[in-house]
């Protein structure tokens, strides 16, 4: 089995992506589901490739610490992470209206990925469903706004950070 | 014409999902009903308040019970009575029941509707 060895410019960079996500997360709190961390997980698992598989959990065990561990946090355990491989998936797109509807459809779909963790709390598969088709429906609104933020901040974000991305990586070698 | 398809794409799935919510989402009641809040507190004891309200959401209800002392933080209920549920702390929640089953939904999204019959109880996971 082939080892992935992590170098400490890398340890560095996973550190940095962390402290952006967990800056502008925190900074985007008091708005009902505009966030910048869909917008960062993208970018940075297209820019700097599985350094954001490190970055992801070292985010959600941070978010753990600062707000308690509670039902959501199962949520991220799987929901961000997901988010990066389904991105890597398209890594050769570089385009900003690409990653602006992909983005929107993550936003629109939040709330029914989440609700997924309800399944397994039911004492019945049927109870479960139902609790999480109740949740989800619940939470449409909220996912409609996720969705239109989302688009909107990668549509108008997308090239300006690229490019300073871009630079970090220059300059880095 | 990779762009209106683009655009589709996320028009459609929105449309689809407030027909979605719009067909199966819980609807509120307007005008006057008469519900009932239950509070069951650590020790067990339950505090009944009937109320007349035109509230459409549970927490508006409970606001209504000047009796009635509690914290909601993003619809978890938090303290009830001075009595705060810290999950954090012992596993300890304040669980909501409407007309006995356990709900889906947080006190500000609960709907109200005429005869409900809602439970706060303080539950140890």
């Amino acid at each position: 089995m082939e080892k992935t060895k992590i170098t400490s410019r890398e340890i560095v960079t996973v550190g940095l992506m962390v402290a952006v996500i967990e800056v502008c997360k925190i900074a985007f709190m008091g708005l009902p589901n505009i966030e910048l961390t869909s917008f960062w997980i993208i970018l940075f698992a297209l820019y700097f490739g599985k350094s954001i598989y490190f970055a992801i959990p070292v985010f959600i065990v941070i978010e753990g610490l600062i707000f308690g561990i509670n039902l959501w946090w199962i949520m991220y355990l799987y929901t961000w992470p997901l988010l990066a491989i389904a991105v890597r998936m398209f890594k050769k797109v570089k385009s900003a209206f690409f990653w602006s509807v992909f983005s929107g459809v993550f936003g629109l779909l939040f709330g029914a990925l989440n609700s997924l963790v309800y399944i397994f709390l039911g004492e019945t598969l049927s109870a479960g469903l139902k609790s999480a088709f109740a949740w989800w429906i619940a939470g449409i609104p909220y996912d409609l706004i996720h969705g239109a933020g989302n688009f909107v901040i990668m549509l108008i974000l997308y090239k300006p950070i690229t490019n300073i991305i871009e630079t970090y990586k220059k300059k880095q070698g | 014409m990779k762009k209106i398809l683009g655009t589709s794409v996320v028009v459609i799935l929105a449309v689809v999902m407030v027909f979605v919510y719009l067909h199966f989402g819980e609807k509120t009641a307007d005008g006057s009903k008469n519900v009932t809040v239950e509070v069951t507190s650590q020790s067990g004891e339950v505090t009944s308040y009937d109320v007349e309200t035109d509230a459409l959401y549970l927490v508006e209800v409970m606001e209504e019970i000047e009796a009635l002392t509690f914290t909601v933080d993003d619809g978890m209920i938090m303290t009830v009575n001075g009595e705060t549920a810290d999950y954090n702390v012992n596993g300890a929640y304040w669980a909501l029941y409407v007309n006995g089953e356990y709900g889906n939904y947080g006190a500000d999204r609960q709907p109200v509707t005429d005869g409900d019959v809602f439970g706060i109880t303080y539950t140890v996971a």
